[in-house]
C-alpha cells in the first residue's frame, strides 16, 4: 500500500488551515449558525403548522441536515458534524462557564466522572434503536421532531452540568454513535506526529487542557489515537500541545477498519444495527408495502408491537445470527480454532463500509424526492402564511429521478468493494493465505447477498 | 522463471483487464428489445392513505399505458418517476393518465398531494419490461466485490 | 414627545388589532375535529376576514347558497378571504374537497346578525318551504315503479310536436310532481296516443322529461353530481363510488352474520369513525325499478332533507334551489338517453 501514502496531506502545515483551525471562531460561528436554526427548528416544530412537509422542522432537520450528514459530513469529514454540532453547544459553554478562550474560572458542572459500566456505546445502540423505533413518526410530524430535539437538547446540557466533558455525544448520543462508527472510514484524521514525545510529557495539557484550550472534551488521550471513533475533531489538542505534536492529514478511505486492535462488541454491534436499519427503513419508507407504514406509523397498536419486535429481531439477531453463521462457515473452512467471538466481533467492522453506502444510498432516494420542500419551508417556516423569501408558493417536485438509480447504484458498488476488501485485510490477520482466503468466502458472499438485497429494494 | 518476455506486472494483469472489461461491458451493452407492438394496456389503481392498490404495476415496454386513479378516502395523485407525469385524483372523480412507456426499468409511483403524515412515503412501482439497470447494478457490484477480494488478496512477502 | 409616542403606539396598536380580527379557522378531517372554530359570527355588512388551513389533507371552504367561489385549502398553505353578507341569517360554511366518509359532516355556521331594518326585510324574503312538503311527500316511503321500460328510454328533441300532446304534460308543475312511471301511465291512457307502442310512450317521457332542463343545467348538475355525489353514489351512477364500500361495511357490521368488515384494518387506531348507525348502500339511479317511481320533487327533497341517518348528508343548506334542481335534472340521465337531442338549445 505504498503508493497509497500520497494521499496523505498534512492539513495543519499550511498556515492558514493551521490558523483557521486554531481560531475558535470559525466553529463558533457555524456553531451558532447551527444552534440558530436548530432553536428555529424546536419553535416550528412546537408552534408551527402540523402538516410536515410545510415545516420548517422537518424539512430543516430531515431532509436539509440529514442530506449534509450523511451524503457530505460523514463520508468525508467523519466526526467534522461533531465539531459544529449545536445540541451540546449550551451545556458546553455553561460548563465550562465561557463561550470561547478558558477563562481561568469554573463552569457550571458538578463535574463528576461517567460511570466505567457505561463507558461504552450501549447506550448509544439503544439510543438509536428507541428513536429507530418512533422514527416514522418523527419524520413526520413536527411535533414529534420538536419533542426529540427538546429531549436532545434537554438531555445533552444536564449531561453537561452534571458529568464531565462532553459525556453526552461520547456515551449517550444516538446520533453520535454511528457517526464515530463511519468516521473511521474517513479520508481525514487528527494523530500526533510522535506518540514517544506524549509518552514523555509531563502535564499532558492536552488531556487536562490549559489556557489556550480546554482538555480532550472526548475524553481521548490523543497520545494513544488509533482510530477517529471517538476523536471530535474539535482541535483542543491542537490548541493545548505545548509540543506542537498534533497534525490533521487527509488519508486513504477506510484506514482505521485495517488496525488489528480495539475491535468491540458494542461497535461491532453498532454495524449490524446500522446496517440492519438501513434495510428495514427501505423496505419500510421507500418500499410499496402500506400495511408495513402504517404498522410502524400506529404507536402503540398491535401491528406496531408486531413491527417493533420484528425490527429488534431482525436487527439484534438476523443480521448478527446470519452474518456469524458465514464467519463460522469460513472458519469451519479455513480449519481455524480461534475465538469465534472475537472473529464475528473483527469481521464485523468489514460490513461498516457497506453500512454507510447503503444509508448514503436510502438517503439519496428522499432527499432529492424531497429536496423543492426546502423553499416553502424557509421562506414560510411556520406555515402561518409567511412569505420571507418569495418562496412560499414553490410547488413540490422531485429531483433527478433517473439519476438518483444510478447514483445509488454507484455508491453501493464502492461500499462493497470496500467491505470486502476489508473482509480481505481482516482475514489476513495473522493467519496462512489459504486459510484467509477460505475464511473470506461466505463472508464476501454475506456482503455480496445484502448488497443484492438493498439493489433489490431501491432500484428494482 | 518467465519464458516469455512478457514483464510480470502485465501476466498479473490479466485478470484484472478481464474484469475492467466485463465492467465495461456490462455497463454500456445495448440489449436488443423486444420490436413488438404490445397492446394498450390499462391499470385501475386505487389510493389510499399511504398506499396504492394494485402497489406493483407491470407493462411491457413501448405499450401505451393508461392509469386510471382512484381516490377512495381523501385527494391523491401519482407522480411518476422517470416519465414525469402527474395526476390529482379527487374521491368520485376518477383521473386517467395516457402514456406511451417508452422507457424500460423501475419507476416509483409517488403520490404528489399531501395526504396526511406519510403522504411523503406513498409510493409504488411501475414495472416497464425488463429491469436491466438493476441487472447490470447486480453485475457492477459483484464484480466490485471481485475485485476487491483480489486486489487486497495477502501477499506472500511476509 | 409623549403625543408622538403616543400616537406610534396607538397605530402600531391599531394594525395589530386590525391583524387579530383575522379569524384563523383551522381545517382538519371531521374525524380529527373539522373545523376550529365551527362558529362564527358577523353583522350585516360588516367585513368578515377569515384565514383558512389545512392541518392534513386537502379540504376546501365554501358557504352554502351563495355564489362565492369554493376556495380550496391545502396543507399547511393559509388562505385569507374576506366575506360580507347583505342579509341576516344562519350560514352554513362546508368543506368542498372529499376528505374521508364522513367529509360531508365537516361543515361551520356563520350567523348573521342585521339591526332591526333588515331583520324585517328579511322576515318578507322567508322562502317558501320545499316542493316535497307542500305537495306531502312521504320521503321514506318506498317509491317503487310499477312499470319499466324494455331498454333504456330516449330523448328526441321534436317528438312532442309529430304527436297530439294534451298540454298539460308540458307543464313545469306536471314534471316536478310526476314520477316517470305515472307519466308513462298517463299518457298510456290517452286516446290519441294509442297506436304508439309501449317502448315509444317510455321515449315519449324521456322526451318531456329532456324538455323540462337545458345543455346548460346539466352541465352543472353533473358538476355538481361529480364533486359532492359520485364518491358514494358512483361516477356511472350505480351506487358503487368509493365510499359506498364504508357505507356497506358499516351496515353489514349491524347485521348478526357480517361477513365481511373490510375498512377496520386500514384506520389508525384512536380515530373515532363516526358514520351513521344504520347506514345503508347508497342508491343505484341507474336502476329503474326505484328511479323511475321516484317524482323530481321526490328527488329533490331527498337531496335537501338527507337520509336521516343512513349516510345521506342533508344539503338544503348548501344547494340553491337552482342547484337543486340542476341536480335532479342530471340524475334522470342515468335512466334516460339524451344524447340525441341537440347541444345547442
Amino acid at each position: 500500500m505504498q503508493q497509497l501514502k500520497l494521499m496523505r496531506i498534512e492539513l495543519t502545515r499550511y498556515s492558514i488551515i493551521r490558523s483557521l483551525m486554531l481560531s475558535r471562531w470559525p466553529q463558533f460561528i457555524l456553531t451558532s449558525l447551527a444552534l440558530t436554526g436548530f432553536l428555529l427548528a424546536i419553535l416550528t416544530g412546537w408552534f408551527g403548522t402540523p402538516v410536515g412537509s410545510r415545516n420548517f422542522s422537518i424539512i430543516f432537520v430531515w431532509i436539509a441536515w440529514w442530506a449534509i450528514l450523511m451524503l457530505i459530513a460523514v463520508p468525508f469529514f467523519g466526526r467534522g458534524w461533531c465539531s459544529i454540532c449545536p445540541i451540546p453547544a449550551p451545556g458546553e459553554w455553561l460548563q465550562r462557564g465561557a463561550l470561547l478562550q478558558p477563562n481561568g474560572k469554573g463552569g457550571l458542572s458538578l463535574g463528576k466522572r461517567w460511570p466505567n459500566k457505561f463507558r461504552n456505546i450501549w447506550l448509544q445502540n439503544g439510543a438509536f434503536l428507541l428513536v429507530a423505533l418512533f422514527s416514522i413518526i418523527v419524520l413526520t410530524q413536527p411535533r414529534f421532531t420538536a419533542v426529540v430535539l427538546t429531549a436532545f437538547l434537554s438531555i445533552a446540557v444536564a449531561t453537561s452540568l452534571i458529568f464531565e466533558r462532553r459525556a453526552f455525544c461520547r456515551y449517550l448520543c444516538p446520533v453520535g454513535g454511528f457517526i464515530g462508527l463511519y468516521s473511521q472510514l474517513a479520508p481525514i484524521e487528527l494523530r500526533v506526529k510522535d506518540a514517544a514525545i506524549c509518552a514523555s510529557h509531563k502535564t499532558k495539557d492536552c488531556y487536562n487542557g490549559n489556557l489556550r484550550g480546554y482538555g480532550c472534551p472526548w475524553q481521548v488521550f490523543p497520545g494513544g489515537l488509533t482510530k477517529n471513533t471517538h476523536c471530535g475533531l474539535c482541535m483542543e489538542c491542537l490548541r493545548t500541545c505545548t509540543e506542537d505534536n498534533i497534525l490533521v492529514q487527509t488519508r486513504p478511505f477506510a484506514q482505521d477498519l485495517i488496525l488489528p486492535g480495539g475491535r468491540r462488541l458494542d461497535e461491532a454491534y453498532k454495524a449490524f444495527i446500522m446496517l440492519g436499519s438501513a434495510l428495514v427503513y427501505m423496505s419500510v419508507l421507500l418500499g410499496p408495502w402500506g400495511s408495513l407504514k402504517s404498522a410502524a406509523y400506529q404507536i402503540g397498536s398491535a401491528p406496531w408491537f408486531a413491527y417493533v419486535a420484528a425490527f429488534l429481531v431482525f436487527v439484534l439477531a438476523v443480521v448478527p445470527g446470519l452474518f456469524s453463521v458465514a464467519v463460522l462457515i469460513g472458519r469451519r473452512l479455513a480449519g481455524l480454532r480461534y475465538n469465534a467471538r472475537r472473529s464475528v466481533i473483527n469481521f464485523a467492522y468489514a460490513l461498516i463500509p457497506l453500512g454507510l453506502a447503503a444509508w448514503i444510498a436510502f438517503s439519496l432516494s428522499f432527499v432529492f424526492a424531497n429536496l423543492t420542500y426546502l423553499a416553502p419551508a424557509l421562506s414560510d417556516p411556520f406555515g402561518w402564511g409567511w412569505d420571507l423569501i418569495g418562496a412560499a408558493g414553490v410547488g413540490w417536485s422531485p429531483l433527478f429521478t433517473e439519476t438518483v438509480p444510478l447514483m445509488q447504484i454507484a455508491i453501493l458498488t464502492i461500499g462493497l468493494f470496500g467491505s470486502i476488501s476489508i473482509v480481505r485485510r481482516i482475514a489476513a490477520e495473522g493467519v496462512s493465505k489459504t486459510a484467509a482466503l477460505y475464511q473470506s468466502i461466505p463472508i464476501s458472499l454475506f456482503c455480496v447477498g445484502a448488497t443484492i438485497l438493498i439493489l433489490t429494494l431501491l432500484i428494482a | 522463471m518467465y519464458s516469455t518476455q512478457i514483464p510480470v506486472k502485465i501476466v498479473r494483469s490479466w485478470p484484472w483487464i478481464a474484469i475492467i472489461a466485463s465492467i465495461l461491458v456490462i455497463a454500456f451493452t445495448p440489449l436488443p428489445l423486444k420490436a413488438s407492438q404490445p397492446v394498450a394496456r390499462t391499470v385501475r389503481v386505487e389510493a389510499r392513505s399511504f398506499e396504492f392498490s394494485p402497489s406493483v404495476i407491470h407493462v411491457e415496454q413501448g405499450q401505451q399505458v393508461t392509469i386510471e386513479l382512484i381516490a377512495t378516502d381523501v385527494v391523491h395523485g401519482i407522480y411518476v418517476d422517470g416519465y414525469g407525469h402527474e395526476i390529482i385524483a379527487n374521491p368520485g372523480q376518477t383521473a386517467t393518465l395516457t402514456f406511451i412507456a417508452d422507457k424500460s426499468g423501475s419507476f416509483r409511483l409517488r403520490c404528489s398531494v399531501t395526504c396526511g403524515a406519510l403522504h411523503p412515503f406513498m409510493i409504488g412501482k411501475l414495472n416497464v419490461g425488463v429491469n436491466l439497470l438493476f441487472y447490470r447494478a447486480i453485475g457492477l457490484s459483484v464484480l466490485a466485490g471481485l475485485a476487491g477480494f483480489m486486489l487486497f488478496r495477502p501477499r506472500n512477502e511476509q | 414627545m409623549g403625543l408622538i409616542l403616543g400616537l406610534f403606539a396607538t397605530v402600531v396598536g391599531a394594525r395589530w388589532l386590525d391583524r387579530h380580527k383575522v379569524i384563523e379557522i383551522h381545517a382538519r378531517m371531521p374525524e380529527n375535529g373539522g373545523w376550529t372554530p365551527a362558529d362564527l359570527s358577523v353583522k350585516v355588512g360588516q367585513p368578515l376576514r377569515l384565514r383558512l388551513v389545512s392541518d392534513d389533507v386537502t379540504h376546501g371552504f365554501a358557504v352554502g347558497q351563495t355564489a362565492w367561489e369554493a376556495l380550496d385549502l391545502y396543507p399547511g398553505k393559509p388562505v385569507e378571504t374576506t366575506l360580507i353578507f347583505d342579509r341576516p341569517g344562519k350560514y352554513v360554511f362546508y368543506c368542498t374537497r372529499w376528505c374521508g366518509i364522513n367529509h360531508w359532516r365537516m361543515r361551520g355556521v356563520i350567523e348573521v346578525y342585521g339591526d332591526a331594518s333588515t331583520m324585517q326585510n328579511s322576515d318578507t324574503t322567508t322562502p317558501e318551504s320545499p316542493l316535497y312538503r307542500r305537495l306531502a311527500i312521504d320521503l321514506d316511503a318506498p317509491h317503487d315503479a310499477f312499470v319499466i321500460p324494455e331498454s333504456q328510454p330516449i330523448a328526441r328533441k321534436n317528438i312532442a310536436l309529430n304527436v297530439r300532446l294534451p298540454a298539460k304534460y308540458l307543464l313545469r308543475d306536471y314534471y316536478l310532481a310526476t314520477a316517470p312511471s305515472s307519466a308513462w301511465q298517463s299518457l298510456r291512457e290517452e286516446p290519441s296516443l294509442a297506436s304508439l307502442s309501449d317502448q315509444q310512450i317510455w321515449h315519449l317521457v324521456a322526451s318531456l322529461w329532456r324538455r323540462q332542463t337545458s345543455q346548460n343545467e346539466l352541465k352543472e348538475g353533473e358538476k355538481l353530481y361529480r364533486t359532492n355525489c359520485a364518491a358514494c353514489h358512483g361516477e356511472t351512477g350505480a351506487g358503487d363510488g368509493v365510499m359506498a364500500r364504508w357505507l356497506a361495511a358499516s351496515a353489514a357490521t349491524e347485521a348478526p352474520d357480517a361477513e365481511h368488515s373490510q375498512p377496520s384494518n386500514q384506520h389508525t387506531p384512536g380515530e373515532t369513525v363516526i358514520i351513521g348507525h344504520s347506514t345503508v348502500v347508497p342508491t343505484d339511479f341507474t336502476n329503474p325499478h326505484t328511479m323511475l317511481g321516484a317524482s323530481p320533487a321526490l328527488l329533490q327533497g331527498k337531496i335537501i332533507r338527507g337520509g336521516m341517518g343512513t349516510g345521506m348528508p342533508y344539503w338544503g343548506p348548501i344547494f340553491t334551489e337552482e342547484q337543486t334542481w340542476a341536480l335532479v335534472a342530471y340524475l334522470w340521465t342515468f335512466q334516460f338517453d339524451y344524447s340525441q337531442v341537440e347541444t345547442n338549445e
